[in-house]
C-alpha cells in the first residue's frame, strides 16, 4: 500500500490557543482510519485543516504528492478531498436528485456549467446511489423534508457522488439509531479500499466494526496509533480519557 | 429537524415545462396584447416604462433570488446603461441644441472646450449599445470580484453595493461638466436604427421594449435551467458547503452579478429611450431600494414574478401620482405591504400563486414531462 | 496652533454627534445582530418628538429628553416584539423589514406633521459660546460632547457591570444554552432593542437644534452611524467610540481640504475597503479564525 496522505508538524493557533499542535499522520491509500480522542483533542480541527476550512499556522498536508495547506477550499476539493460535516449540511431547498447533481462535479468551471442542462451524464449512477442509501422514494423531494437520519445518509451519498479519493467524515453516526448505525458501518466497509477514509467517531462500537487502524489525538497531538486491540490496552490512552471523564461510549 | 422550507416555489424539479415557464409565456402574451387594450399613445409610453422596470427587477431576481446575493445597488448598472444611451443620443441632437463643433450644451455652459475623450466613441451607436451592456456588467463584475474574492458575504454585500451606488451617484452629480450634473443629460435625439425611429410616444418603442423583455425573460429562464443555475441555488442555500464539492463559489457569484448587471444596463438604455433623458435619479438610492421591493413583492425566486411585481407596483404608483396626497398615502401603503410581504410571504406573489396551485390540484403527482411533482407527492414530514 | 486646535475641536464636535447617533445602532447590531435600517427614522422620531413637545405641550428640550428616550424606546420595543422576532432566522430579511419600517415612519410623519422643515430652539441656557485657548466653541456642542460621553459610559456599564449585561452577553454567545439556564432570551432581546431605539431617539432630540428637522433627515444619519459601527468593529463599544472620533476628525479635515462630495465619497470608499480587508473593524484585534 502506498501512502496517500501525509500530515507533518501540523499546527494551528486560535488567538494563542493551539487547537492542533505538531500533529503527524500518515495514511495509506484505501485505508480507513478512525480518529478518536477526548473532547477538545482537535479532531474536527484536524479535518478542517486538511480540507482547507482552517489554514494552518505551521506544518504541511501532502496529499498524492501535492501540498494542500496553501490551497483554497475548492482547489483542495478538486484534488480529491471530500468532507462530511458534523452538522449535516445538505441543500435543504433542493431536491435529493438536485443535491446529488450538485455533488457530482466532474467539470466545476463556470463556463461549462453555463452551457449545459442540470442533468448529469451519469443519471443512472445517481439513482443507484439513492437506492443504496434508501432514498430512492425521496429523490424528487426537497432535502428539507428528510428526517435527521436520512439527511445524514444524503450527505454520505453526496460524498459518494463526488467520488472523492479521500473522504473526511466528522461523526457520521451522530444522532443515528442502532439500525442506522449498522447500515452506516456497512456503507463504510463498502467504501474502504476504493476510497481513503478518515472518520472522527466517539462510538467505540462503531469504530470496532469499521476500523482497521486507529489514531488517538490528545491536546492537539497524536497520542497513540495502532489496531483496536492496541489502543484499548494502551495505558496512555486510558489516562487521557480518564482525565476527561472516561471512554466515550455513545 | 425537518421543517419544511418557507417557499415551495423555490424548489423546482428538473422538467422543462415548469410553472415558471408557463408564467413567462403568459406574461409575454399579455405584454403584446396590451396595446390593443390601451389605445392612448401616452398610456402606452407609460406602460413601456413599467416594462423596463420589470426587466430591472427580473435582473435582480437572478442575482438575489437565485444566487442569494442581496444587491442593493441594482440601480447602478441601470443608470450607467441609461447614461451610455443618453451620451450617444446627445451627440446626435440637431445642432441647434448643441454648442460649437457639436459640443453638448451643458459642456458649453461649463466652459468645456473640447469633447472629452470618453465621449468620442459614443458617436457610434453600435459602440454605445455595446458599452451600455458591457460597462455596467464589467463594473458590477469587478465589484463582485472585489467582494467575493475577499469572502464578503450577507449583509456586508448589501452595504458594499449600496455604498458603491452612492459613490458613483455623487461623482456623476459632482462632475457636471462631463455628465450634466443634477440635471442629467437632456434634449436627446430620437433613436433611429435602420430607418425606424423610436419615438417615446410611439408604438415602435413599445414593441422594442416588449421584444427585448421577452427575449431576456426566456434567456433568464434558460439560464436558471442550466447546471450553472442549479449551482447558484445551491450557493444560495448553503454557500459554505458548495466549495467542498470543488466549485469556485466566488466565480459563480461574480458571473451572476455580471449577467444581472448586463440586463440592468440594457434596461437602463431602454429607459433613456422611453424617458428621453438620463438623470442621476436613475441611479439613486430610492430607486435602487424600490427594485428590491418590486422583487420581494412579486417573488424574488421567480423571474416572471419579479417582473410582474415591478409592473404592478410602479403601475399603481403611476396611477396614483396625479395627487401628492394619494402618492404619499400610496408610499405608506407600499411600506406596510412590503413589511408584510417580508414577514409572511417571503416568496412573494409568485409563491402565493404556487401555493394556491398546489392546493387546487393536490392529486396530480406528475408534471408534463413525467417528473414527479415535488410539492404533492410527499407528506410534509417524513420523520 | 490656533488653526490646528480649531480643526481638532471641530472634529471632536462632529465625532461626539457621530457617537451619539451610532451608539444605539452599535448596541443593537453588536448584540442582536440586526442591521436596523430604521435607525435613522428612530432618530427622526426623536427630533420630531422634541419639536412636538415644545410646540404643543410647551415642554422645552432638556426636560423632554427623558420622555423622548422612553417614548422612542417603547416604540422600538413594539417593533421588536411584533416584527423582528419573526425574522431572526433570516438575517437578510431583517434589513428589508427594518427598511420598510423606516419608509412607513417617514410617510406617517410626512402625512401628519407635514413635509416642511421644522426647527427646534436651542435651550437658552446654552445659547452662549465658550472660549477654549482662544477658540470659540458653542456651549451646546460641549453639552453634546458631555452627553455622548455619559451615554457611552452608562451603556458600557450596563453591558459589563450589571446582571442584565451578563445575561445579554450570555444570550449573544449562545442563545439556546442561555435559555437552558433560565435566561429569558426573548425578553433580553426586546429590552436591548428598546434601549438602542431609545438612544437613537435621544440622539435625534439632542441634535435637532443644530440641524433642521425633516422626515428625510434619518437617511443621512443611518449611513453615518453605519460607517462608525463598521469601522469600529461589531461587538466593540470601545471601537465605536474610537471610530466615531476618528471619523469626525477625518471628515472635518477632508471637508476642509476638499468639497463635501469628495469627502463623502472618500469615506464610503474607506468603508467598502474596511469591509473587504478588515471585516472585524479597524480597532479590534482579530478574535477567532
Amino acid at each position: 500500500m502506498s501512502t496517500h496522505l501525509v500530515v507533518r508538524d501540523l499546527a494551528v493557533s486560535f488567538n494563542g490557543f493551539m487547537a492542533v499542535n505538531g500533529l503527524d499522520l500518515t495514511i495509506n491509500k484505501g485505508e480507513l482510519r478512525c480518529l478518536i480522542g477526548p473532547n477538545g483533542a482537535g479532531k474536527t480541527t484536524c479535518l478542517d485543516l486538511i480540507c482547507g476550512k482552517v489554514k494552518p499556522t505551521a506544518g504541511s498536508v501532502v496529499f498524492d504528492g501535492k501540498h494542500l495547506e496553501t490551497l483554497e477550499e475548492y482547489m483542495i476539493a478538486r484534488s480529491g478531498v471530500g468532507r462530511k460535516f458534523q452538522v449535516p449540511s445538505v441543500f435543504r431547498e433542493l431536491t435529493v436528485r438536485q443535491n446529488l447533481e450538485v455533488a457530482y462535479c466532474r467539470k466545476p468551471g463556470v463556463w461549462t456549467n453555463l452551457m449545459r442542462g442540470p442533468q448529469n451524464d451519469d443519471t443512472a449512477g445517481l439513482e443507484d446511489l439513492c437506492g443504496f442509501v434508501d432514498l430512492i422514494d425521496q429523490m424528487e423531494a426537497p432535502a428539507a423534508y428528510l428526517s435527521h437520519g436520512q439527511t445524514q445518509w444524503l450527505e454520505i451519498a453526496l460524498l459518494m457522488a463526488q467520488n472523492a479519493e479521500l473522504i473526511l467524515m466528522d461523526e457520521p453516526t451522530a444522532g443515528m439509531t442502532v439500525q442506522e448505525t449498522r447500515k452506516t458501518a456497512e456503507i463504510f466497509n463498502r467504501l474502504k479500499g476504493r476510497h481513503t477514509l478518515i472518520v472522527v467517531e466517539h462510538d467505540m462500537g462503531f469504530v470496532k466494526e469499521i476500523g482497521d487502524s486507529i489514531s488517538v489525538m490528545h491536546q492537539g497531538k497524536l497520542l497513540a496509533e495502532g489496531s483496536v486491540r492496541d489502543i484499548e490496552t494502551n495505558p496512555l490512552v486510558r489516562e487521557a480519557y480518564l482525565g476527561s471523564g472516561g471512554f466515550g461510549h455513545a | 429537524m425537518s421543517k419544511p422550507p418557507q417557499s415551495p416555489l423555490r424548489q423546482r424539479a428538473t422538467g422543462f415545462w415548469q410553472p415558471e415557464l408557463i408564467g413567462i409565456v403568459i406574461l409575454i402574451a399579455a405584454m403584446y396584447l396590451m396595446p390593443s387594450v390601451l389605445v392612448d399613445d401616452f398610456l402606452i409610453s407609460k406602460y413601456s416604462r413599467y416594462l423596463v422596470f420589470g426587466l430591472l427587477a427580473m435582473a435582480l431576481s437572478l442575482s438575489w433570488g437565485y444566487g442569494g446575493i442581496l444587491n442593493l445597488g441594482q440601480a447602478l448598472p441601470f443608470g450607467l446603461g441609461s447614461y451610455c444611451m443618453a451620451m450617444a443620443l446627445k451627440l446626435r441632437t440637431i445642432p441647434v441644441q448643441t454648442g460649437a463643433d457639436g459640443l453638448p450644451d451643458f459642456m458649453v455652459w461649463n466652459n468645456v472646450q473640447q469633447l472629452p475623450w470618453f465621449w468620442v466613441p459614443f458617436y457610434s451607436m453600435t459602440f454605445a449599445i455595446v458599452a451600455g451592456i458591457v460597462v455596467p456588467s464589467a463594473l458590477m463584475g469587478g465589484l463582485g470580484w472585489f467582494m467575493f474574492r475577499g469572502r464578503v458575504t450577507g449583509v456586508f454585500v448589501a452595504i458594499t453595493t449600496l455604498a458603491m451606488l452612492v459613490v458613483v451617484n455623487l461623482l456623476i452629480i459632482d462632475q457636471q461638466q462631463y455628465t450634466g450634473g443634477f440635471n442629467g443629460i437632456t434634449d436627446l435625439a430620437q433613436l433611429t436604427i435602420g430607418g425606424i425611429v423610436f419615438d417615446a410616444y410611439n408604438r415602435t418603442t413599445f414593441y422594442l421594449i416588449a421584444s427585448v423583455a421577452s427575449v431576456v425573460l426566456v434567456f433568464g429562464y434558460v439560464l436558471s435551467c442550466t447546471k450553472f443555475g442549479l449551482i447558484l441555488q445551491a450557493i444560495r442555500d448553503q454557500e459554505g458547503r458548495v466549495q467542498y464539492f470543488g466549485y469556485d463559489v466566488a466565480s459563480y457569484k461574480i458571473t451572476v452579478m455580471a449577467i444581472s448587471a448586463a440586463i440592468a444596463g440594457l434596461a437602463g438604455m431602454l429607459y433613456t429611450i422611453v424617458m428621453e433623458f438620463a438623470s442621476p435619479t436613475f441611479l439613486n438610492v430610492p430607486l435602487s431600494l424600490s427594485v428590491v421591493i418590486w422583487c420581494a413583492v412579486g417573488g424574488r425566486g421567480s423571474l416572471p414574478g419579479a417582473f410582474v411585481g415591478a409592473v404592478l407596483v410602479t403601475g399603481m404608483q403611476g396611477a396614483l401620482s396625479e395627487s401628492k396626497t394619494f402618492l404619499d398615502t400610496w408610499t405608506l401603503v407600499m411600506g406596510v405591504l412590503f413589511v408584510l410581504v417580508v414577514l409572511f410571504l417571503p416568496s412573494g406573489l409568485a409563491g402565493l400563486i404556487g401555493q394556491l396551485l398546489a392546493k387546487i390540484r393536490p392529486g396530480d403527482g406528475h408534471g408534463q414531462n413525467g417528473t414527479v411533482d415535488v410539492k404533492s407527492s410527499h407528506p410534509k414530514e417524513i420523520a | 496652533m490656533h488653526f490646528v486646535l480649531e480643526q481638532v475641536l471641530t472634529g471632536l464636535s462632529i465625532g461626539s454627534i457621530l457617537l451619539l447617533v451610532a451608539l444605539g445602532l452599535s448596541i443593537i447590531y453588536g448584540t442582536i445582530g440586526v442591521i436596523n435600517l430604521a435607525h435613522g427614522e428612530f432618530i427622526m422620531l426623536g427630533a420630531y418628538a422634541a419639536w412636538a413637545l415644545k410646540t404643543y405641550v410647551g415642554l422645552s428640550l432638556l426636560p423632554g429628553l427623558v420622555l423622548i428616550f422612553l417614548g422612542v424606546g417603547l416604540f422600538g420595543w413594539l417593533v421588536e416584539r411584533i416584527l423582528l422576532r419573526r425574522l431572526y432566522r433570516r438575517p437578510l430579511d431583517t434589513i428589508l423589514a427594518t427598511w420598510g419600517v423606516g419608509v412607513v415612519l417617514q410617510q406617517v410623519v410626512r402625512l401628519t406633521a407635514g413635509g416642511d422643515l421644522r426647527y427646534v430652539e436651542l435651550p437658552p441656557s446654552m445659547a452662549s459660546s465658550v472660549s477654549i485657548f482662544g477658540v470659540e466653541i458653542a456651549a451646546y456642542r460641549i453639552f453634546i460632547f458631555v452627553v455622548a460621553a455619559l451615554l457611552f459610559l452608562v451603556s458600557w456599564s450596563i453591558m459589563n457591570r450589571t446582571t442584565f449585561g451578563l445575561k445579554l452577553r450570555a444570550v449573544v454567545q449562545d442563545r439556546n444554552v442561555a435559555s437552558c439556564f433560565g435566561i429569558n432570551a426573548d425578553r433580553i432581546y426586546s429590552l436591548t432593542f428598546a434601549y438602542g431605539a431609545g438612544l437613537a431617539g435621544l440622539a435625534g432630540a439632542i441634535v435637532s437644534p443644530l440641524k433642521s428637522v425633516s422626515p428625510e433627515m434619518g437617511t443621512g444619519y443611518v449611513v453615518d452611524a453605519f460607517m462608525v459601527v463598521v469601522l469600529g468593529g461589531v461587538q466593540s463599544l470601545f471601537g465605536t467610540v474610537i471610530s466615531a472620533f476618528a471619523l469626525g476628525e477625518v471628515t472635518g479635515v477632508i471637508a476642509f481640504l476638499q468639497n463635501d462630495t469628495i469627502a463623502k465619497a472618500t469615506v464610503l470608499i474607506l468603508i467598502i475597503s474596511v469591509i473587504r480587508f478588515r471585516p472585524q473593524g479597524l480597532f479590534v484585534a482579530k478574535v477567532r479564525a
